[in-house]
């Protein structure tokens, strides 16, 4: 296909008066020779874009450039039915630039800055090849899989099948209603905080069972699960029968389990009899009376014990959120059944969330003692009570409870998903994964993987392991903030406690959000587009299979487990697993994988096109590669804030710095360019990068790029790699022109004219 | 092994009005609000969280109730509504129960019937007693003294004051070795001495009163206050001078400490109790029956006063003569109640605590006594 690129500079919102637009036309036609080169005085009114969709109709242009503001506004406007490439000049070059000075215009920064912009944005028009969505030729699904039966389960299916998708519903018990089940009441969800109500699970029950979009599979597991969105092949095993169902999207929600008391020792949990834990005093709730176990007396005086085993390094090393407010609910449920009863609570810090302080307050009222302090002991006292002494932290006073008939220990939750089952099969890829375990950057794939749990729940059948990875205490979230629901499988949502610790209202809510996403996922994948964060991408990679070397370095690196492996080692993408980031590209040492419009030769184009100046024109360049979702836009802020930017800058935007080639490092020093800043996300425990692992791995790989420094002779102080979010726009300029300061101190780039 | 827990304690000082303490979540917002409150002697956040526990003993030793004028801004920042300054109010008033060694006190607090029979009864003794032993009733002059001989009602007073001063400081010295345990001895005197001149200043001008934010209600009490002192320095102590058939000139220095005290109780109570019947401020927004019977029995003393100047006045010998024996009948229950078992101790305990708590910090400056 000939390249017939349309350039259309607008000169609205200031580009004008800092730019001299007709100069960049000459720039424009002298280099690239596009069809049409216009400019506008106001590119995003209906005049201004009719203008452009004209062109498009009259079939003199195939490809646009738009020389005008951030690609992060008005991307509704100029939306194009042919690739269409967006020049940043208004928030990167007019607004954080002084004007250009028009008697001097040919030496002028601004004027240089916003010239090499329209060359490495033509430069990237003429190599972007058109897009088609993905399609396959395989069968497309849209029925949602709802993994444990509970009432996050429960909940989900009903919302999904609500929306009109046909819901697979498989529990593992032989009836539904999971953790609920044993439950005598719940702590009412709002507005009514201080009551308690039944659980609700025959209600939940009762609905699945009316809507006849569900299918519930009960007493049954998954066996296995393969493919993609809109076409995993899901294995159902019911006793000796396996069911086989096609499958859109999956919602994870095997919930939790209480953490196992019989490791509580030290709170006399399997010592004394009559230490007890949440789960044994609902079961005694559900029957009327609390009494004690060791000799059926009814309890008159009962104490709690908060964080048993929670936000303990020995034992659970997080706060599981609910079991405050199920201590307070299970207060309650003592003072009603026994009036003149007391009872304690030992507590760390009372944790009762949202209004859920005022059954706090309430229970305080009904003199409920509360005590925050460490258990020094605790031991039966003779006479059949139990003797607890503590600290209480607030007044510093030893103190003694006694006469204690039953202890409660308020243990927290394990997801299901951090427990791991030994199965024949993990078993056996256990031992095949040790024969050919690569050893070669095996940190590396560790990093890229995560760890994965076998736990026997959805049997993946992925190259990557057969569960989700866990971001943290085996939960299977990828951000707890930014991103929930999110795993780091595409088209498997996790939802209620399997997701995060929370109490059954929250996982009602949480049900619905995951629901919503396997929706969103079923409708975007079958229209061939991205997932979250990419949403609607229409780009999907290409594998030039005939170039690739089975190192299976993308397999590994691939966050999202995106990509299997044939027997010969060749990767096998399903693109509708796949989130778009590019860490493949980034990976691929023989750079076969690529977008129709971001590659590495693309990257390396555009690069080339800078304008390098002589060294005694004391104009260095700095090429800074900025993540598109945190970096790029606190880019923008600068110009929006009108705040200056270094004018030796060229900015490329990156999907994610993990889709960074290091030979764009080597192409930008070997032109000239004097150093290259790396713009990413926060990488690390904490880290904010929207591929989990993008801003890590290429922390990995730069820190290897020293060979091809030493290889150019030149220092590997000119690379550097800063972590920015978007509120650091401030901050920005600083870091930039400290940048600027070292690449001084070394003096040019000693490639400069070759 | 540590303290026992005692959960009926709260149940017990409710009957003091402590109310709504089990609310409170020991954020200690109370504790950084107060102006009073300092690095040694933290509160209330620290008390309430001993009478939520049922810490007896460690409530007894606390001088910290003692410390606070209840301006009520911890009341009104509280999170939680649990009313701390009530909550100290009424630790006060349970303090005084416990520093009491005949166990009056306590009842007097705990049962409203208990307080209004033990006042009749005292009033009727009073009113039997004059009328079995009154003097002469002289009718065509007011000869109040021929009624009632001041020297026989001299030695009555001091008689009276005597007994209570014998108890009232029977219970400071309780109170003294509650809060201060063995330190009480090993404190020098000199320790002790050096800080009477402090004592003396603030018994007179309560002024850490002052440093509260609220300091009009530092002005009502100090009107309260010194009109109740003075006009108690006239009748117990210069009674001879004080009731006398002759007129004092207008201008003779009793006459205008008579007025002063007249006027500064009225006023005071006044206020006082359209404060608590409105409700207008946190201290007046709880009232314990003690506090309105201490009130309406000080606002009918002065009342009743001044009904005797005027029919003294307007020479009117018999409505002087009942009035009198009325105004007797009113002032004495008061004060034979009230100063040792009940509101009025303050007037001692309070000086008293900080006498004790500024010497102790002052010898444990010096290094004689450790913490």
């Amino acid at each position: 296909m000939d390249n017939k690129t349309g350039l259309y500079i607008c000169t609205g919102c200031g580009i004008g008066e800092a730019i001299d637009a007709d100069r960049l036309i000459d720039i424009a036609n002298e280099d690239f020779s596009p069809s049409i080169c216009k400019t506008h005085s106001c590119l995003c009114s209906p005049e201004g874009v009719e203008s452009v969709k004209a062109d498009i109709d009259a079939g003199s242009v195939n490809k646009v450039g738009i020389a005008a503001c951030s690609s992060r506004v008005m991307y509704d406007v100029f939306d194009f039915t042919i690739p269409t490439e967006r020049i940043n000049i208004r928030e990167q070059v007019a607004w954080s630039q002084p004007p250009a000075d028009r008697e001097n215009i040919e030496d002028d920064d601004t004027q240089m800055m916003a010239e090499d912009y329209i060359r490495m944005g033509l430069a990237k028009t003429d190599n972007v090849l058109p897009l088609e969505p993905f399609k396959s030729e395989a069968e497309y699904a849209e029925a949602i899989l709802v993994v444990g039966g509970g009432i996050t389960g429960m909940s989900a299916a009903i919302d999904a099948s609500r929306a009109g998708y046909p819901v697979v519903l498989v529990e593992k018990a032989d009836e539904l209603g999971g953790w609920a089940l044993k439950l005598y009441k719940k702590p009412s969800p709002p507005p009514h905080y201080t009551k308690i109500s039944d659980p609700g699970v025959k209600e939940l029950v009762e609905d699945v069972a009316k809507a006849s979009n569900i299918k519930v599979y009960t007493g049954a597991v998954i066996k296995e699960i393969s493919g993609a969105p809109c076409m995993f092949d899901v294995t159902i095993q019911k006793g000796t029968e396996t069911h086989d169902e096609r499958i859109g999207a999956i919602v994870l929600a095997t919930g939790a389990v209480p953490y196992d008391a019989s490791k509580l020792g030290h709170l006399g949990y399997g010592n004394i009899p009559n230490v007890i834990d949440h789960e044994q005093f609902e079961a005694m709730a559900k029957k009327g009376a609390i009494n004690r176990p060791s000799d059926n007396k009814r309890a008159g005086c009962i104490a709690f014990i908060q964080c048993a085993g929670s936000r303990d390094e020995d034992h659970l090393n997080y706060c599981s959120a609910t079991c405050c407010v199920e201590s307070l609910k299970q207060a309650k449920i003592f003072k009603e059944l026994n009036p003149d009863g007391q009872v304690y609570v030992l507590y760390k810090d009372i944790r009762a969330h949202g209004h859920y302080e005022l059954l706090y307050k309430e229970m305080q009222n009904k003199g409920v003692i509360f005590i925050k302090g460490d258990i020094d002991s605790i031991s039966e006292n003779g006479s059949g009570g139990i003797k607890i002494d503590t600290k209480d932290f607030l007044s510093q006073t030893d103190i003694t409870l006694d006469m204690l008939d039953l202890v409660v220990l308020a243990t927290g939750m394990v997801p299901t998903t951090s427990i791991e089952i030994e199965t024949e099969k993990n078993q056996e890829e256990d031992n095949s994964e040790k024969t050919d375990a690569p050893a070669k950057d095996a940190p590396l794939e560790n990093m890229a993987t995560g760890k994965i749990i076998a736990s026997n729940i959805l049997n993946l059948n992925y190259r990557q392991g057969p569960e989700l990875p866990e971001l943290k205490y085996g939960f299977p979230d990828s951000h707890f903030i930014c991103f929930p629901y999110e795993t780091r499988r595409t088209g498997i949502y996790a939802a209620g406690s399997v997701r995060a610790p929370m109490d059954i209202s929250q996982a009602i809510d949480d049900a619905g959000g995951a629901a919503l996403k396997a929706i969103q996922c079923v409708e975007l994948s079958k229209k061939g587009l991205a997932v979250h964060p990419r949403a609607n991408d229409i780009s999907y990679p290409d594998f030039d299979m005939s170039r690739c070397t089975q190192c299976k370095r993308c397999t590994e690196e691939c966050p999202f487990g995106a990509i299997n492996e044939d027997e010969k080692l060749n990767p096998l993408p399903n693109p509708t697993r796949c989130r778009r980031c590019g860490i493949c590209m980034g990976a691929c040492p023989e750079r076969i994988i690529s977008f129709k419009n971001y590659s590495v030769p693309l990257v390396g184009n555009m690069l080339k096109a800078i304008n390098v100046p002589e060294e005694f024109d004391e104009k260095p360049r700095i090429l800074i590669l900025a993540c598109e979702n945190d970096a790029y836009p606190a880019l923008d802020m600068v110009g929006i804030n009108r705040l200056q930017l270094s004018p030796w800058i060229r900015v490329i935007s990156v999907r994610c710095l993990g889709s960074m080639n290091l030979i764009w490092i080597a192409d930008s020093l070997s032109a000239g360019i004097d150093g290259v800043l790396l713009l990413g996300c926060k990488h690390g425990d904490d880290y904010q990068c929207h591929f989990i692992q993008g801003s890590t791995l290429a922390d990995i790989r730069l820190s290897k790029i020293s060979e091809t420094l030493d290889r150019l002779a030149l220092e590997s102080e000119r690379v550097r790699m800063l972590e920015v979010s978007i509120t650091d726009f401030d901050k920005l300029p600083g870091m930039i022109k400290d940048f600027e300061d070292t690449l001084e101190e070394l003096g040019p780039n000693p490639m400069k004219g070759f | 092994m540590g303290v026992r827990v005692n959960p009926n304690l709260i149940k017990d000082l409710k009957k003091f009005g402590v109310k709504d303490s089990t609310k409170c979540f020991n954020c200690g917002n109370c504790t950084a609000v107060c102006p009073l409150s300092t690095e040694e002697t933290p509160f209330p956040r620290k008390v309430i969280r001993y009478l939520q526990l049922g810490l007896e003993d460690s409530l007894i030793k606390s001088p910290e109730p003692w410390l606070c004028y209840y301006c009520g801004e911890c009341s009104t920042t509280c999170p939680r509504g649990a009313d701390p300054g009530e909550a100290m109010m009424g630790l006060r008033r349970y303090l005084t129960s416990k520093y009491d060694w005949t166990g009056f006190s306590r009842k007097f607090y705990t049962s409203e019937a208990f307080e209004i029979i033990s006042i009749s009864i005292v009033a009727i003794l009073v009113g039997l007693a004059f009328y079995l032993f009154h003097g002469e009733v002289i009718t065509d002059r007011v000869a109040l003294n021929s009624f009632a001989n001041n020297h026989v009602i001299e030695i009555a007073d001091l008689i009276m004051g005597g007994i209570l001063s014998i108890i009232l400081l029977s219970n400071v010295f309780r109170m003294a070795k509650f809060i201060l345990g063995d330190k009480l001895f090993k404190i020098p005197i000199p320790v002790y001495i050096s800080e009477i001149k402090n004592l003396i200043i603030h018994t007179i001008t309560q002024k850490r009163f002052s440093e509260c934010e609220d300091r009009f209600q530092w002005i009502i009490h100090l009107f309260i206050m010194t009109g109740y002192a003075s006009v108690f320095f006239l009748v117990v102590v210069c009674i001879r001078w004080f009731q006398r058939d002759e007129i004092l000139p207008f201008f003779h220095p009793i006459r205008l400490i008579g007025y002063y005290s007249t006027c500064a109780i009225l006023y005071g109570t006044t206020y006082a109790m359209i404060g608590r019947l409105k409700k207008v401020k946190p201290v007046y927004k709880n009232s314990h029956p003690t506090d309105w019977m201490f009130l309406i029995l000080l606002w009918l003393t002065t009342f009743s006063g001044i009904l005797i100047h005027f029919t003294r006045l307007l020479e009117m010998p018999l409505s002087t003569y009942v009035i009198y024996v009325i105004h007797m009948m009113i002032a004495v229950p008061m004060l034979v109640l009230e100063v040792p078992f009940a509101k009025w101790a303050h007037l001692a305990y309070r000086p008293m605590v900080i006498f004790l708590t500024n010497a102790k910090a002052k010898a444990k400056e010096a290094g004689i006594i450790t913490d």
